[in-house]
C-alpha cells in the first residue's frame, strides 16, 4: 500500500499548520497555532480539554476552516479545500466519539473508507460490468485484509458495527480509515475507555502503522504513557494557544506545561 | 485581547443578509407604489370612463388589508415559533389546530345565540365567552397532540416527530371535512367586518382590521409579560436555551414544553375565532394554507423569536395582500412559498434570530 | 413483553437459519411470476386489474420516493412535483397540446396524423425520467445544507409552487397561441401506449397496461437493488446515518445526494408519465398535496429505506386505496349508523396510519435490510446486547 501523493515531491513536512486562528463569535477556540508534522513521523498533541485540539484537528481534515491561517498538505495548500476532497489527497482520521455507520458491517464500514479511491459511478453501479465487479470484490477483500491487520476476529466482519464491542469498533475505525490509503493518519484519542493492557497493544500497533505502512501520524491523547512511548515529538495546547513543543521529555519538565496541568481540573 | 479586524467578507455576508432581506420584502410594496404613482391604477368607473388615481391610496389599502390579515398570522407564527424554540421541531399539525379553532368557533355561536339580530352588548359578552372557550380547546388540543405524538418520540430522530406531526395534520383536517364539509362555508358577519369605521389619508379602516389587531395586540403582550415576568415564563425560556442545563436547574422539562404548546395553541384558537369573524367563512383546509403562510411568517421573523414572529406575521400579510390584489390571488401561494425558499436558502435566521443552537 | 420479544426473535433467527440459500432469490422469482401470469386470471376489464395496475404504479412511485427518504435520508413532502412533471411529460409529448407542433417518432398511424408532438411511449418514458431528474436535481440543490425539518418545508413549498403552476399554467403563454398547461381543464386525449406489433392499447383491455407498468417496476427494482449494494448505495447510508463522519471518509456531499434527488425523481417521473396516459388526462387537480403525504405513507409504513418495503408498501396503500376503500368498505361506517362513506375519511385513515407505524413500529412492515434504521436506535440497542452471546449471525445477505 503506498502513501498517496507519493509522486509529488517530498517535502520535509507532510503537515503542516501554518498560524491559524479559530474564531466563534467572541471566542478564540485555536489561537495563532503552527504546527510542522515531518514525513513518517509520530506526533502528539496534548494539552487540557477544551484547548482546542480537537478543533485543529477538525480544520486540518477540512471539517471546519480557519479564521484566519493556512494549512498545507505537502505542497498543497489544503486550507479551503472541502473535507471529502482532503480526504481524496490523503488525509485520514478518527473521531474521539466512535462515529461508525452503525447500520453497516463492519466490513461495509471499512468499503465506505475505501470510497474515494474507487470509480464506479451511477451507471457503473447500475450495469455492474466487470471492471465494477472487479473493483467490488477487490475492495471487499481489502476491507478484510484491513480488518484482519488491525486484529478484529473474523467471526465479527459480518456484524452491524452497533453490535461490536467498544475495542472492536476502535479497531473498524482505524481500518477504515486505512482504507482510504492515506499519507497522514490523524488518530483523535484512539485509547479513549481503554485498559492499560489494550492502551499497550495500541501503542505498538500505532508505531507498527507509521513503519509498515509508511504513514505519517498525528495524534490527540489524554494517556501520558502513551504521548511518552511512542510520540516522537509532543506539542501541548492550552486555552488554544500552543505552550510547548518539542521532544517528549523536553516537554514533560516543562514548568508551563506542568502549571496547565495541575493548575486545572480534569 | 486585542480582537483582529474581521474579514471583509464575513462583515459584509453579515449586514447583506439582514438588509438584504429587508430589501427583498420591501421590493412588492415599493414596486407598486412606484407603478401606482406613475402609471395610476385604476379607481372605478364615472359615466362610462375609468378612473384613473395617481396616489398612494391603493397601496394604502392593500397595506391595510395586509396588516390585519397579518396579524392573524402572527397569532398563529407564535405557536410555531415558541414550539420550535423548545423543542426544534415543526408542529406540522398547527395550522390545522387553527382550523379546530375556527370551527369551534362558529360551533359556539349557535349555542351562545350569536346571530345577526343579536344587540352590541350581548354579542361582545357572547364573542368573549367564544374566545375564552375556543383557546380552551385548543390549548388542549394541543397539549394532546404533544403528549401522543411528541413525547413518545423526544428521543427519535426529528423525521420520526415530523412524520407524525404530518398524519396528525391529517386527522384534524379529516375532522374538520367531516364537520363541515368539504367546500368552504360561509358564516354569519356576526360583527359586520367591512364596515368602515374611520379613515386614515384616504385609506378605509374597516372593522376588521381593527378587531384583529384589538386581539393580537393584548394576546401578545400578555403573552410577553408571561414569559418576561413570570417564572413559568422563564422556565420556558431557559429550556428554550438549554434544555438539559434547565433539567438541571429543577425545571420540569417536561412540564415547560406542554406548557409551551398550551400558549401557541390558545393564540391559534384567538386566531380561528377572529378569522372566522374576519373572513365570514370557514373551510377544513384552510388550516394547511394558514399553517404555511404562518410559517413562513415564523421563519422570516426568525424561528424561536416571538417578536419576530409578530413582525413576521405582519410583513407575510402584506406581501400576501399585495399579491392578491395585484397579480391575481391564483398566484399569492407561490409568491409567498418563494419567499419561503429563498429565506430558508439564504438567511435562515430570518430578520431577528440568532444563529441556531446548533451553530458553532 | 420483552420474554415473548426475545423469543419471537430466536424463532425467526431459528427459522432463517434453515432456509435453503436460494430462498431470497426464489422468493424474487415466484414474485416475478405470479406478476407475469396475474392478468390470466381474471377478465381484461376487471376493477381488480384495475386496482392492481393503479396500485403498481404507486409501488414505483414510492420506489422513487424511497431512494430519496430512505437511502439519502432527505425528507421529501413535495414529491407530488415529480409526479406532475412527469404527467405533463405526458401531455406536452404524447397528445395533441402542443397543436402547433407537428413531430411524430414511432406512434400509431391514427396518431401519426394529428397535430401535436407524439413520441412513442418509451420515448416520454425516458423524457419524463430526464425532465424530473433535472428538477429534481434543482429543488435539491438549495436544501442539501438545510437540517432535516426545514428540507421538508421548503421542498413542500417547491411541492406547492409546481401544483400552482400546474393550475396556472392555462394562462401562461408559451407561444403560438399555445399554454404551458391546461389548468383545472386538463389536457385530454392523450395517447395511449403502441408498440409495432401489437398496436394500441385501449382502456377494454387492460392486460397489455398491466404488463407495460409491471415491466416498468421491475427495471425500477432492478436499478434500486442494483444501487444499493453498491458504491454509490452505501455511501448514501453513509451520508444518511452520518454526514460528518461519511465526508470524512471521503464522501462527496452535494453530488451524492444530488445524484439521489435526481434518481428519485426520475422514477416519480416514470411513473407520473404512466398515470397520465392511463388515466387518459392531465390534470391539474390531480396534483395535491396530499399526494405527496399518501407516497410518503407507503414509504414509511412499508419500511423506510427498504426496497421491497415501499414495493409492499405501495402496493398495501394502492389497494386500500383505490379498492378496499370506495370498492369494498365504503359503506363500513353506515353499517355502524354513522352517515359518512369511508371514501370521506380517507386523509385521515392514511394520518392515523402514519401516526400508529411511527409509535409503534417505525421501522415500518418490511425493516431494511440492515435492520437498524434512523428510528430505532433503541432496538439496535437490544441487538448489542443479544449480541454478546456467541455465534449470533448478523446480517444475512
Amino acid at each position: 500500500m503506498s502513501p498517496a501523493g507519493a509522486s509529488a515531491p517530498p517535502a520535509p513536512a507532510a503537515l503542516r499548520a501554518i498560524h491559524i486562528t479559530k474564531r466563534f463569535g467572541g471566542l478564540d477556540a485555536v489561537k495563532d497555532v503552527s504546527i510542522d508534522v515531518p514525513q513518517y513521523g509520530i506526533v502528539s498533541l496534548i494539552g487540557p480539554n477544551g484547548a482546542g485540539k480537537t478543533t485543529l484537528f477538525n480544520m486540518l481534515t477540512g471539517l471546519s476552516r480557519p479564521t484566519q491561517g493556512s494549512i498545507l498538505f505537502g505542497e498543497r495548500d489544503i486550507t479551503r479545500a472541502r473535507a471529502d476532497v482532503i480526504t481524496g489527497y490523503g488525509v485520514a482520521r478518527t473521531f474521539q466519539n466512535i462515529r461508525l455507520f452503525g447500520a453497516m458491517t463492519a466490513v461495509e464500514n471499512v468499503m465506505i473508507g475505501h470510497h474515494a479511491r474507487m470509480r464506479a459511478g451511477l451507471f457503473g453501479s447500475i450495469v455492474k460490468p466487470p471492471r465494477v465487479r472487479r473493483e467490488e470484490r477487490e475492495t471487499r477483500g481489502r476491507a478484510g485484509e484491513l480488518l484482519a491487520y488491525v486484529g478484529l476476529r473474523e467471526a465479527v466482519f459480518g456484524r452491524l458495527a452497533s453490535q461490536l464491542s467498544y475495542g472492536d469498533q476502535r479497531r473498524v475505525e482505524i481500518a477504515r480509515a486505512l482504507a482510504s490509503e492515506p499519507a497522514v493518519l490523524l488518530l483523535d484519542e484512539p485509547t479513549a475507555g481503554m485498559n492499560p493492557h489494550e492502551t499497550q497493544a495500541l501503542t505498538e500497533f500505532i508505531r507498527k502503522l507509521r513503519d509498515e505502512l509508511r504513514l505519517t501520524i498525528l495524534l490527540i491523547e489524554h494517556d501520558m504513557k502513551v504521548v511518552m512511548g511512542v510520540s516522537e515529538r509532543v506539542t501541548v495546547l492550552d486555552y488554544g494557544e500552543k505552550i510547548a513543543e518539542g521532544d517528549p521529555d523536553e516537554v514533560r519538565a516543562d514548568p508551563r506545561v506542568i502549571e496547565a496541568y495541575l493548575g486545572r481540573q480534569e | 485581547m486585542p480582537a483582529a479586524p474581521l474579514r471583509p467578507l464575513l462583515a459584509i455576508r453579515r449586514y447583506a443578509g439582514r438588509w438584504g432581506l429587508i430589501a427583498a420584502l420591501a421590493a412588492l410594496p415599493v414596486y407598486y407604489g412606484i407603478h401606482d404613482l406613475t402609471y395610476g391604477y385604476q379607481a372605478g368607473y364615472v359615466a362610462g370612463h375609468v378612473v384613473i388615481h395617481h396616489d398612494l391610496s391603493m397601496l394604502g389599502y392593500d397595506l391595510a388589508q395586509g396588516l390585519s390579515n397579518g396579524a392573524i398570522w402572527a397569532l398563529i407564527a407564535i405557536g410555531y415559533t415558541l414550539v420550535y424554540g423548545i423543542i426544534e421541531l415543526i408542529n406540522f399539525a398547527h395550522g390545522d389546530v387553527f382550523m379546530i379553532g375556527s370551527f369551534t368557533a362558529v360551533g359556539l355561536w349557535g349555542p351562545f345565540g350569536l346571530g345577526l339580530t343579536i344587540g352590541a352588548l350581548g354579542l361582545t359578552f357572547g364573542l368573549l365567552a367564544t374566545l375564552v372557550i375556543t383557546m380552551i380547546v385548543t390549548g388542549a388540543l394541543n397539549v394532546l397532540i404533544e403528549r401522543v405524538a411528541y413525547r413518545p418520540l423526544r428521543n427519535a430522530p426529528k423525521l420520526a416527530a415530523l412524520i407524525t406531526a404530518v398524519g396528525f395534520s391529517f386527522i384534524l383536517q379529516n375532522v374538520g371535512l367531516l364537520w363541515r364539509g368539504g367546500t368552504p362555508q360561509s358564516v354569519p358577519d356576526l360583527i359586520h367586518v367591512q364596515q368602515t369605521v374611520f379613515t386614515i389619508a384616504g385609506v378605509p379602516i374597516q372593522r376588521g382590521y381593527i378587531l384583529a389587531f384589538a386581539v393580537m395586540i393584548p394576546l401578545v403582550f400578555a403573552l410577553g409579560w408571561f414569559i418576561g415576568r413570570t417564572r413559568a415564563g422563564r422556565a420556558m425560556r431557559a429550556t428554550a436555551q438549554d434544555p438539559e442545563a434547565a433539567r438541571l436547574m429543577g425545571i420540569n422539562v417536561d412540564a415547560t414544553i406542554s406548557l409551551t404548546f398550551l400558549l401557541g395553541g390558545m393564540l391559534a384558537g384567538a386566531a380561528g375565532l377572529v378569522y372566522a369573524l374576519y373572513e365570514t367563512n370557514v373551510w377544513f383546509f384552510q388550516g394547511f394554507k394558514a399553517g404555511l403562510i404562518a410559517f413562513t411568517a415564523a421563519v422570516m421573523g426568525g424561528i424561536g423569536n416571538v417578536r419576530g414572529a409578530v413582525l413576521g406575521g405582519l410583513i407575510i400579510g402584506v406581501i400576501q395582500a399585495l399579491a392578491d390584489s395585484r397579480m391575481g390571488p391564483q398566484w399569492t401561494e407561490a409568491v409567498v412559498f418563494g419567499y419561503l425558499i429563498a429565506i430558508m436558502v439564504l438567511r435562515p435566521r430570518g430578520l431577528l434570530g440568532e444563529e441556531t443552537r446548533e451553530a458553532g | 413483553m420483552n420474554e415473548l420479544r426475545l423469543q419471537l426473535r430466536e424463532w425467526r433467527d431459528a427459522v432463517r437459519k434453515r432456509l435453503p440459500p436460494w430462498w431470497n432469490r426464489g422468493l424474487a422469482g415466484a414474485f416475478i411470476l405470479i406478476g407475469i401470469v396475474l392478468p390470466f386470471f381474471f377478465p381484461p376489464n376487471s376493477g381488480f386489474m384495475n386496482a392492481t395496475i393503479i396500485a403498481v404504479a404507486y409501488a414505483v412511485m414510492a420506489l422513487g420516493l424511497n431512494v430519496v427518504v430512505g437511502f439519502a435520508g432527505l425528507l421529501d413532502l413535495g414529491y407530488v412535483a415529480f409526479y406532475a412533471l412527469g404527467a405533463y411529460s405526458l401531455g406536452w409529448f404524447g397528445s395533441g397540446f402542443l397543436f402547433k407542433a407537428h413531430i411524430h417518432v414511432l406512434v400509431s398511424p391514427v396518431a401519426g396524423t394529428l397535430p401535436g408532438v407524439h413520441l412513442n411511449f418509451i420515448l416520454i418514458l425516458i423524457g419524463a425520467a430526464l425532465i424530473c431528474a433535472a428538477a429534481g436535481v434543482v429543488i435539491g440543490l438549495p436544501t442539501l445544507r438545510l437540517r432535516g425539518d426545514y428540507i421538508a418545508i421548503v421542498t413542500l413549498a417547491f411541492g406547492e409552487i409546481i401544483a400552482t403552476l400546474a393550475v396556472n399554467g392555462q394562462s401562461i403563454h408559451i407561444g403560438g397561441g399555445m399554454t404551458l398547461t391546461a389548468g383545472n381543464l386538463g389536457i385530454s386525449a392523450v395517447d395511449t401506449p403502441y408498440f409495432p406489433g401489437i398496436g394500441s392499447f385501449n382502456l377494454l383491455n387492460l392486460r397489455p397496461w398491466y404488463w407495460l407498468i409491471f415491466a416498468i417496476l421491475l427495471v425500477v427494482l432492478f436499478v434500486n437493488l442494483r444501487l444499493r449494494d453498491s458504491r454509490l448505495g452505501r455511501a448514501w447510508i453513509a451520508l444518511r446515518e452520518d454526514e460528518v463522519a461519511a465526508v470524512s471518509m471521503g464522501i462527496p456531499l452535494v453530488k451524492t445526494k444530488l445524484v439521489a434527488y435526481a434518481i428519485g425523481a426520475a422514477f416519480g417521473g416514470m411513473s407520473g408519465a404512466f398515470f397520465g396516459t392511463y388515466y387518459t388526462e392531465v390534470n391539474a387537480a390531480q396534483f395535491q398535496f396530499g399526494f405527496s403525504i399518501f407516497i410518503l405513507a407507503m414509504v414509511i409504513i412499508g419500511g423506510i429505506g427498504s426496497i421491497w418495503g415501499a414495493v409492499v408498501g405501495g402496493l398495501a396503500l394502492g389497494y386500500i386505496n383505490n379498492y378496499l376503500i370506495p370498492d369494498v368498505l365504503n359503506d363500513l361506517p353506515s353499517k355502524f349508523g354513522l352517515n359518512f362513506q369511508l371514501t370521506q375519511v380517507e386523509f385521515g385513515i392514511f394520518g392515523f396510519l402514519l401516526v400508529i407505524v411511527m409509535v409503534l413500529r417505525p421501522q415500518g412492515l418490511i425493516p431494511e435490510r440492515r435492520r437498524r434504521l434512523e428510528l430505532t436506535a433503541e432496538i439496535a440497542a437490544e441487538d448489542a446486547q443479544l449480541a454478546e452471546a456467541p455465534g449470533t449471525a448478523g446480517g444475512a445477505t
